[in-house]
């Protein structure tokens, strides 16, 4: 007898987890939200063609590539289309925390290029008082004091 | 540039901003993301970035003038002299400033995150995230989470404590159990 679930999910290795709702990934100064999504055993699977849009990686043969760097996949991380996103993050040492379906990913540390090596100020897109988005490099050629202060 | 790590937004930093007259870049940086990409964790800090976007100094306090604030039976002492002293030496001599800080005093200081701190930073923007939503509650238990994984970080207790209305008294029980300085003792010139 033909097992039917199998046929209708593609095999075995189909995702079995249920579809969730909107998830959101928060990454750097990014707030992605997903239109489809899965959580299996506590990890999230997001289709190949969402990873660009939440850490500029993309799927290749040879792995999870961004410019010049190329994080290979172990088989488990992927199936059919969709990746283990909260795999991905142990794979590179970057934490992942959720509160239902908000996912909070952390640093990537191979992507700090070695923060204490480099010197390399991080880029960061934040908003002015009147809402504009400044960044960093807006401001190359010019000395800058970054000075952080609050109200609290 | 100046940049409000506040999560509480325009509403609560702007009238500073206003008194203040700034005529500088005025950020209202709602997700503490500069203090998360420059390992920052009090305020206020200072980094200075050249022309082509290299750190000569990395995080230190940054005053604007000496303070000596007696608080709970202990001294804060802010150094602010010294360090806009040593800020108009670098912008007039740029990278012949003996203030420029060398390869060797910037890996002295400057360390990789640890695991503890990577997740609290993950923590604290989930926080963020849950406090814009209105989700107060939850917000509540990843405040906590960032604090507990990383204790010296004052942004992470001091953030959450501005939602509480015991904003004054947490800070000062946290100040007198610390032993280390407040604000640490700046360094600026560095040992032959």
């Amino acid at each position: 007898m033909v097992n039917r679930r199998l046929l209708l999910f593609g095999g075995a290795t189909a995702l079995t987890g249920a579809p969730q709702a909107r998830a959101t990934v928060l990454y750097g100064d990014r707030e992605v939200e997903l239109t489809t999504s899965r959580v299996e055993k506590g990890d999230l699977w997001i289709p190949f063609g969402d990873l660009p849009g939440i850490n500029e990686f993309s799927i290749k043969p040879q792995g999870a590539c961004r410019a010049d760097i190329c994080i290979p996949l172990p088989k488990e991380l992927k199936r059919k289309g969709w990746l283990n996103l909260s795999g991905f993050a142990r794979k590179v040492k970057q934490a992942v925390v959720n509160d239902g379906a908000l996912w909070s990913f952390g640093e990537i540390p191979t992507l700090r290029g070695g923060f204490p090596e480099s010197r390399l100020a991080p880029d960061f897109a934040v908003k002015d008082r009147k809402g504009d988005t400044v960044r960093l490099t807006d401001f190359r050629g010019r000395k800058i004091l970054l000075l952080t202060w609050a109200s609290w | 540039m100046a940049a409000a790590q506040d999560t509480g937004g325009e509403a609560a930093a702007g009238k500073w901003y206003t008194a203040a007259k700034a005529t500088y870049t005025t950020l209202i940086d709602t997700g503490h993301a500069i203090s998360s990409a420059y390992q920052l964790v009090n305020v206020p800090s200072g980094v200075w970035i050249d022309e082509r976007g290299r750190i000569v100094r990395p995080s230190e306090t940054a005053a604007p003038k000496n303070q000596e604030l007696k608080i709970g039976g202990k001294t804060i002492n802010t150094q602010g002299d010294a360090y806009v002293a040593a800020l108009r030496d670098w912008v007039a001599k740029g990278e012949s400033s003996e203030f420029v800080m060398s390869d060797a005093e910037y890996r002295r200081r400057v360390k990789e995150r640890s695991p503890r701190e990577r997740e609290a930073d993950a923590c604290f923007k989930l926080a963020v995230a849950l406090h814009d939503r209105g989700r107060e509650d939850e917000a509540r238990q990843w405040w906590l989470r960032a604090q507990t994984l990383s204790p010296d970080n004052w942004n992470y207790h001091r953030q959450d404590w501005s939602f509480t209305s015991e904003a004054g008294k947490k800070w000062m029980d946290k100040f007198q159990k610390t032993t280390t300085d407040y604000y640490p003792k700046l360094e600026l010139k560095e040992k032959p």
